[in-house]
């Protein structure tokens, strides 16, 4: 069952390969994947996320992620970015330092905010990696 | 059953470790050097600005911008545990588009080795506080020194919705004033329905709108009072008036009527020094170009008809000259008094030059101003200045304008006022001219 899955969390132009891939697909990146649909609902949330957050998949798909799921998202940095970004019907394509509390443990992380006015999901990506 | 118990456990930690991510306050467990063990996320996100590089490693070190002392408050507390500190306000700087915040810092001891510490975002709260403290100081200000004050609650539309006492008492209405608008509490020419929206409109937009001025009981007399509008609702972080007098009526006002009778301080004698003309007692050029910015102003937010008379009084000099300068200003007194009983009292009425007037009509097209300018006419014309050397008649010729969208300021309406004016003095002198209008024949 070797994929051939090969993204990159930095590499450039990766929204379209992301909307491209399966639930199973998205499984095997070596990133955190959180998709969203216009409504904020979370409708990807790929294994190693949910591990690391020590949170299932169940509990989290279908909710809202700003309220229900990662409130420490929802402000300027990353909430207001996507708003804005579809406010203004441009794409979006930012990578930040951030700090997670992932089980209460602060993490440092580099995020990254993808969004298309075309694409009918957007993704916050987590790399963990120094 | 053993894998049964096993997965109920897993998922009441799940929920355990998802009501902790969700808790709206920021909750942190520490060491006793500050290295923090657990974080949620509200904690880390009023924490992460303030930390530098965004660095949540030590609690301590996160928050040595706006709470230094942590670590020796910690290591002066004794006791093996307990409560370091309950609710300290912090302050911290603004992020994004925010301004400064206030936070509330609770730190515990639980033993020698680990603390908890408790933050919260106030700065909501603290407003609030600010707020009801500013509107004790505001209510002591407004109610020294006054003979009475009606509170009065309005509607969206500036009408009265419900009676209470106060309003019986100072104004003399019962409850049949209910559903009428504020202007009934205005002599009938002191106010129009535009002037009330622009007073309703003045006070959301600055949180209040104050006018001093002859007030009207229900009886009919008048007495010297001052009105205050404020809209009835709390602004967030917005003006402390405001939200003085907030109730849980959404866009409706407050307002308040003082009964100043007596109470015509000296700093009011001044402020009518400085804006009425000395010779007769009306408004000054100052006092009327302050009016007329106001209502240019008012006009340029939400058009409507708004026309400015200009008053000449006729071979003016030839009197001065063959009566002398007293009579020549017992002319100009008599004028100003013609024009104080034909104008209405929301008009703004002015000396503006030597023997020159200006009246700035709100609410009123150029067909009423006309009809108004064309009475005040025939009454100078038909009531001589009666002197010590007996009755010295005066006519006068006047000038009107209305504004509209090509008039850039005031003083283009009064040229234009002016160029009218000058139309009725080369037509003959003792007529109203308006624009392009032809002269309007004396008598």
């Amino acid at each position: 069952m070797n994929t051939t899955v090969t993204l990159e969390f930095s590499q450039p132009d990766l929204l379209d390969p992301l909307l491209a891939l399966s639930a199973v697909e998205l499984d095997a990146l070596e990133f955190g994947v959180i998709g969203m649909d216009a409504d904020t609902k979370v409708c990807d949330y790929n294994t190693l996320e949910a591990k690391l957050a020590g949170l299932s998949k169940e509990r989290v798909i279908g909710h809202p992620l700003f309220t229900m799921v990662a409130p420490c998202m929802n402000n300027f940095m990353v909430a207001h970015r996507f708003e804005e970004a579809a406010a203004a019907g441009q794409p979006l394509d930012l990578t930040l330092d951030y700090v997670l509390t992932l089980r209460m443990r602060p993490a440092k992380v580099k995020m990254r905010l993808l969004a298309s006015p075309g694409a009918d999901r957007r993704f916050v990506l987590i790399n963990r990696k120094p | 059953m053993c894998a049964d118990v096993d997965s109920d456990l897993a998922e009441e930690h799940e929920a355990l470790t998802q009501f902790v991510y969700l808790a709206p306050a920021g909750l942190v467990q520490a060491r006793s050097d500050g290295e923090i063990v657990m974080i949620n996320p509200f904690a880390a996100q009023l924490m992460m600005p303030l930390a530098h590089d965004g660095d949540l490693s030590n609690l301590f070190t996160a928050l040595e911008d706006i709470a230094p002392d942590l670590r020796s408050r910690l290591a002066a507390f004794a006791a093996p545990q307990g409560v370091v500190c309950d609710g300290v306000h912090l302050l911290a700087p603004g992020r994004g588009k925010g301004g400064r915040r206030l936070f509330s810092f609770s730190l515990i001891k639980l033993d020698d080795n680990l603390i908890m510490a408790m933050l919260q975002d106030v700065t909501a709260q603290a407003q609030r506080e600010r707020l009801l403290r500013h509107q004790e100081i505001w209510l002591t200000a407004i109610l020294t020194g006054v003979s009475d004050y009606a509170l009065i609650d309005l509607d969206a539309h500036g009408c009265v919705t419900e009676w209470n006492e106060s309003i019986g008492r100072v104004t003399g209405h019962g409850a049949e004033v209910v559903g009428r608008s504020l202007g009934v509490f205005y002599p009938a020419d002191a106010i129009t329905p535009d002037r009330v929206l622009d007073r309703l409109h003045e006070a959301e937009f600055s949180g209040w709108s104050l006018d001093d001025g002859w007030r009207l009981r229900a009886d009919g007399k008048r007495f010297w009072g001052s009105a205050m509008i404020a809209p009835q609702r709390a602004l967030e972080g917005g003006n402390a008036l405001a939200a003085a007098f907030a109730s849980s009526d959404k866009n409706g006002y407050c307002l308040i009527i003082r009964d100043m009778s007596g109470h015509r301080d000296a700093a009011a004698e001044a402020r009518n020094a400085a804006v009425c003309d000395h010779l007769t007692g009306i408004g000054n050029r100052r006092a009327f170009f302050d009016a007329a910015e106001t209502e240019l102003r008012r006009w340029r937010r939400l058009p409507r008809p708004l026309t400015l008379v200009l008053i000449d009084a006729d071979h003016f000099k030839k009197i001065n000259d063959t009566h002398g300068h007293p009579v020549g200003d017992a002319v100009l007194r008599h004028i100003a008094r013609l024009m104080g009983a034909t104008f209405r009292q929301v008009d703004v009425v002015a000396r503006v030059g030597g023997e020159e007037f200006a009246v700035l009509l709100p609410s009123a097209d150029l067909a009423a101003a006309q009809r108004v300018a064309e009475r005040l006419r025939a009454a100078i014309e038909a009531q001589p200045t009666q002197t010590d050397a007996g009755p010295v008649a005066c006519t006068v010729s006047i000038g009107i304008a209305a504004m509209d969208e090509a008039t850039p300021s005031v003083e283009a309406l009064l040229k234009r006022a002016d160029e009218a004016l000058y139309a009725a003095k080369h037509s003959g002198r003792n007529r109203v001219c308006g624009p392009a209008m032809a002269p309007v024949e004396a008598g």
